[in-house]
């Protein structure tokens, strides 16, 4: 259902939603939290976030999902359209390729600069297998790439028209994710209070491996998680909207989007799960 | 305008994602990372560490391809959209270049 303010007669949308403002607004106090090292601020700002977020998903809710070509179809002489929104999340993706690539490539340095012989520090790095679990993360691994199939026979469904099976492919990919991040937050338990892996000090069984270990591997596999986390939300959202009727074989491009972001998530931990865990 | 924007992009859809091969790509992935783990298993013939990290790389750039060209429909898209995620791996071949200097010469 259509908000009457949101398109006019000629079904064309107007973009005048106040939440993205209220979530940049968020996002800033949220920042200036961060640099001043003031928890209140971040709060505050993390309060504004949410309810900016809050309030953009519930109008969004309400509202079919349809591609919006905007500026593409302006110079579409020159390039076949692709959805602005598609646009948008393509180059949003470049910058997660850029800040993974800071996280993986700082980590994978501390480790040469700190395992080679002669360097300051020096101390070997754990074998695979020897700290970490690889085979219940390889099970995790293989959840998360059925994920994928399950998120794009969803898609899938869609373009078909076929509102049973969106459903059930989207929940089916939820309840994945869920467990994948319930897997590494079992694995994180154990390592930590068990294990004693932690941002300081190794197991007591591998105690001649270097203390670099602990900080990289959860700086790595933490921000993986906090992005499968907000995968999590994303397609919980999808899954509500879809639920509710809210696609349909013509609007759907919500699916599609998240459905790039999740493939994302993945693409970046079968790089990861090989470099922290096989290597 | 908005309508048939929409209309460009539904005709077909339903013709062209029927024969995507969804399932024989999650094949190709799951017997790839079962290869990962088995390679790397305590008790079977140990492969040189090198050659190991370079197989490793290899079978998981062949998974993240699959999923990038299949599951994210980069192979479906316009061929100039895929300048964009290549742009994005220049700058990391910049950042590894950078990085891999620095080890070299602390």
């Amino acid at each position: 259902m259509a908000h009457p303010d949101s398109v006019d007669e000629g079904g064309e949308e107007h973009h005048g939603s106040p939440w993205p403002v209220v979530i940049a607004v968020g996002m800033g106090i949220g920042y200036v939290g961060i640099v001043s090292a003031s928890i209140p601020i971040l709060v505050v700002g993390a309060a504004v976030f949410a309810a900016g977020a809050g309030g953009w998903v519930h109008v969004d809710m309400e509202r079919p999902s349809r591609a919006f070509y905007g500026l593409a179809a302006a110079i579409e002489s020159r390039f076949p359209r692709v959805s602005a929104r598609k646009l948008a999340l393509w180059l949003f993706l470049v910058t997660e390729i850029m800040f993974f690539s800071a996280i993986i490539g700082a980590s994978w340095t501390l480790r040469l600069r700190t395992t080679t012989p002669g360097a300051a520090f020096q101390a070997p790095w754990a074998r695979p297998g020897e700290i970490l679990n690889v085979l219940l993360t390889g099970a995790n691994t293989f959840i998360l790439i059925c994920s994928s199939v399950t998120m794009v026979e969803a898609l899938a469904a869609i373009e078909r028209g076929d509102q049973r099976k969106v459903r059930y492919f989207l929940l089916a990919t939820l309840l994945l994710g869920i467990t994948f991040l319930s897997i590494q937050a079992f694995e994180y338990q154990k390592l930590y209070f068990g294990d004693g892996l932690t941002f300081t000090q190794v197991p007591a069984h591998a105690s001649e491996v270097n203390k670099l270990y602990g900080p990289t591997f959860y700086a790595q596999t933490g921000v993986h998680g906090s992005h499968v986390t907000a995968g999590v939300l994303a397609l919980a959202y999808v899954t509500r909207k879809a639920f509710k009727g809210g696609f349909t074989k013509d609007n759907h491009e919500a699916v599609e989007l998240v459905g790039l972001y999740w493939h994302f998530v993945d693409v970046v931990w079968i790089f990861l799960f090989t470099i922290v865990y096989l290597i | 305008m908005a309508e048939t924007a929409v209309a460009v992009h539904a005709p077909g859809a339903g013709e062209i994602a029927r024969k995507r091969p969804y399932i024989p790509v999650f094949v190709i992935l799951a017997v790839v990372t079962g290869i990962e783990l088995a390679i790397t298993q305590p008790g079977l013939p140990e492969i040189e560490h090198s050659l190991r990290i370079i197989v490793l790389v290899i079978l998981s750039t062949i998974k993240a391809s699959l999923v990038i060209a299949y599951y994210m429909h980069l192979r479906y898209e316009p061929r100039w959209l895929a300048l964009i995620p290549l742009a994005g791996l220049a700058l990391v071949a910049v950042l590894v270049t950078a990085l891999t200097a620095t080890v070299a010469h602390p």
